[in-house]
C-alpha cells in the first residue's frame, strides 16, 4: 500500500497540498492520495496533538510522503512528525518527484530556494519522508485529472486531550488586515532611502495614482516601525507577485529581493547607481527619490488628463 | 523553579555562509570553498534575546553550536555579545536538521540543568525553521515558535507573543521550554572592543560528536536522511534598463516603457 498523505491547516494551501500529493502519487507509479482533514484547527498550543494524529493516519495508510503546507505552524508539525518517525524533512520544496537511480532506493526530490533565494538547491530525502510546500507550488485544480484513483479523505482523530503544555492565553487578530499585498497587482514599496516618516506620503500617492498598495522593506516595517509589520516584504515577511513592483529607496538586499522575485515587472528608484536593486530590476531610475517620485506623479497626472 | 532563581539559558546558533558575499562560478554553482561565513543573521536575535532576559532576571547564557573549528568565530561573537560560556559540538560530518537537532539535544542534556533554550526562526542559508521545534521534541519540552515578545512571569513560566501569519497568539509555558524567535523581536547589540577582548577569556567547552552518540540500550541516532544534490544560481533574467536623465525625462520614459509592457 503506497500513499501520500496531504494536510494543511491553511484553507489557501489545502487544495495545493492535495494537488501536490496527486502529482507525487503519479511519480510513485501508482499510489493514492489521502487528504487529511481536522475538525479541530491546529494552533500553537495543540500542534503536537495534530502531528501525533497525522503520524497515526500515515502509519495506517502506509504513507510514503506526508505533505504539509510550509506555514509557520506547518513547519512545527513537520518537525514533530520527523522526530517521532525519524524521517527526513524537505522544506519549501517545489517540483516534487520520486526518483531512483541505479539500484539505489527511491528518493523524494524537490527544488527549494537557499541562501536567501540567490540559489536553488535540488534536495532529496530517503522515503518515507515529510515535505512542506510553499504557496504557489502547485495549482489547486491542476495535476492528475488522469489519476486512476480520486483522493480519499480521512478525518484525523485527535487523541484523548492531554494537558496542553503550551497554554493559550489570547488571540489578537493582526491589525489592518485590509492590506492585501499577496494579491495586489501593483505594489509601491519604500525603503531606507526615505529620510522621514512623513515623506512616505510620496509612496502612498504613487501607489494611489497607480491603483496599487504600499509595501515596505524590513528596515522600515521592523526596525524603524514607520510602516506596519504586515507590509514587510521579503524572506521573513511576505512573498508577493504583482504585475508591477516599484521599489523606492530600497537598496535591494537579498532578503528583500527573495520576496519580490515572482513580480512580472520590477522598477527601482534609487540615487545610488551601484545599488544591488538595479541588478534585479527591469527598469531603473537613477536619481533622488524626492525629485523622481514627484516627477512621476506629475507625468501620470498629465497622462490621465490627456 | 521559582521566578526568582537565576535562569539557565542556552542559545543555539549556526555558523553559516554569508549569502550576500557568496560568489557564483561560471557554471552557475556557488563557490562554497573558502566562502565567507559568520553567525547566521537571525541567530544574533536569539543571542540578543537570551542576553537581555539574563540581564533582567539574572542567570547565565550558554551559546551552543555544532560544526568544525570555524564555528568558533560565531561562538566568539556570541560571547562578546554577552553569553557567559559556550559549548562546541565538534563535527565535520554532514548532518541534516533531524540529526543536527538530535546531537544538540544530547549536548543540552549533558549540559543540564537548564531552563530555556532559544533558537532563531530559521538559518540564513536554508531558512527551514526545523531545528528549534525538533530540539523541543527530542527533549520532550514545550515549544513556542516565532516569538516576537517574551515576558517572564513570576511563577516560573514564560509568556510569549507568537507572530503567526494571520494573528498574534499569546501563549505561556513553564520552564524548561524551547522557543524560536523572529528577527523583529529585538535589535542585536554590537559588542564593544573591550567585550570582544574579554570574550576570548570565556570558556568554550568541546563535546566531540562521538561522545554524544547513544549508549547501549538507547535508541539509535538518526542518520542524515536529507541530502543536497545540486545547488545552482537562480536566474533573474531582468531587463536592467536604466534611465539617468533629469527626473522628468526619466519619469516619462519609464511610463512609456510600463505602458508597452502592458502593466499600466
Amino acid at each position: 500500500m503506497r500513499s501520500v498523505l496531504a494536510f494543511s491547516e491553511s484553507p489557501a494551501l489545502a487544495a495545493e497540498v492535495a494537488a501536490g500529493a496527486a502529482t507525487i502519487c503519479e511519480s510513485l507509479g501508482g499510489g493514492f492520495a489521502v487528504i487529511a482533514v481536522s475538525s479541530e484547527t491546529p494552533s500553537p498550543s495543540n500542534f503536537e496533538a495534530v502531528a501525533d494524529a497525522i503520524v497515526e493516519v500515515a502509519k495506517r495508510e502506509g504513507a510514503q510522503v506526508v505533505l504539509l503546507g510550509a506555514t509557520r505552524l506547518g513547519r512545527q508539525v513537520a518537525a514533530r512528525i520527523a522526530v517521532k518517525t525519524s524521517q527526513g524533512v524537505l522544506s519549501d520544496v517545489r517540483d516534487l518527484r520520486v526518483e531512483s537511480s541505479g539500484g539505489a532506493a527511491a528518493m523524494l526530490t524537490g527544488v527549494r530556494p537557499v541562501f536567501a533565494g540567490k540559489f536553488n538547491a535540488k534536495v532529496a530525502s530517503v522515503l518515507p519522508c515529510v515535505a512542506t510546500i510553499p504557496s504557489g507550488a502547485y495549482a489547486p485544480q491542476g495535476a492528475s485529472a488522469s489519476s486512476t484513483q480520486p483522493p480519499a479523505t480521512v478525518e484525523i482523530a485527535m487523541g484523548p486531550k492531554a494537558p496542553e503544555r503550551v497554554k493559550h492565553i489570547e488571540t489578537r487578530p493582526k491589525p489592518k488586515n485590509t492590506v492585501d499585498l499577496k494579491s495586489a497587482e501593483v505594489i509601491v514599496s519604500a525603503g531606507r532611502g526615505f529620510k522621514n516618516k512623513e515623506d512616505l506620503v510620496l509612496v502612498e500617492n504613487l501607489a494611489e495614482a497607480l491603483g496599487g498598495v504600499v509595501g515596505a522593506s524590513r528596515p522600515l516595517s521592523s526596525d524603524l516601525g514607520w510602516l506596519g509589520e504586515e507590509r514587510h516584504i521579503g524572506l521573513t515577511g511576505i512573498y508577493v507577485r504583482p504585475s508591477l513592483y516599484i521599489a523606492v529607496g530600497i537598496s535591494g538586499q537579498l532578503q528583500h529581493v527573495a520576496g519580490i522575485k515572482d513580480s512580472k515587472i520590477i522598477v527601482a528608484i534609487n540615487k545610488d547607481k551601484q545599488a544591488p536593486i538595479f541588478q534585479v530590476a527591469d527598469y531603473g531610475i537613477v536619481g533622488d527619490l524626492y525629485l523622481v517620485v514627484p516627477a512621476l506623479l506629475k507625468a501620470i497626472e498629465t497622462q490621465k488628463a490627456s | 523553579m521559582s521566578g526568582k532563581a537565576p535562569l539557565r539559558i542556552i542559545v543555539c546558533l549556526k555558523h553559516a555562509v554569508d549569502e550576500s558575499e557568496l560568489r557564483v562560478d561560471a557554471s552557475g554553482h556557488p563557490i562554497l570553498q573558502g566562502a565567507q561565513a559568520r553567525m547566521s543573521a537571525f541567530d544574533r536575535n536569539a543571542v540578543e534575546e537570551g542576553v537581555s532576559i539574563k540581564e533582567k532576571a539574572g542567570g547565565t547564557v550558554t551559546a551552543l553550536s555544532l560544526g568544525t573549528e570555524d564555528v568558533r568565530k560565531s561562538i566568539k561573537e556570541a560571547l562578546a555579545m554577552g553569553c557567559d560560556r559556550a559549548i562546541l559540538v565538534n563535527s565535520s560530518k554532514y548532518l541534516d536538521a533531524l540529526a543536527t537537532s538530535y546531537y544538540l539535544a544530547r549536548a543540552v542534556q549533558r549540559a543540564a540543568p537548564y531552563d530555556l533554550m532559544i533558537c532563531s526562526e530559521g538559518a540564513s542559508d536554508t531558512y527551514d525553521g526545523l531545528v528549534g521545534p525538533m530540539l523541543a521534541q527530542w527533549l520532550d519540552l514545550p515549544f513556542m515558535g516565532y516569538v516576537r515578545r517574551t515576558e517572564l512571569r513570576g511563577d516560573g513560566s514564560l509568556q510569549c507573543e507568537l507572530a503567526m501569519e494571520e494573528s498574534v497568539e499569546v501563549v505561556e509555558a513553564r520552564f524548561p521550554s524551547v522557543i524560536s524567535v523572529v528577527s523583529e523581536i529585538n535589535s542585536p547589540r554590537y559588542p564593544t572592543l573591550l567585550q570582544i577582548m574579554q570574550a576570548s577569556k570565556k570558556p568554550i567547552e568541546e563535546f566531540p560528536l562521538d561522545s554524544l552518540a547513544p549508549g547501549p540500550g538507547e535508541a539509535a541516532a538518526p542518520e542524515a536522511a536529507v541530502r543536497v544534490l545540486d545547488t545552482t544560481a537562480q536566474s533573474m533574467s531582468r531587463k536592467k534598463i536604466l534611465f539617468e536623465g533629469s527626473p522628468e525625462e526619466s519619469a516619462s520614459k519609464l511610463l512609456e516603457a510600463l505602458k508597452s509592457e502592458g502593466v499600466l
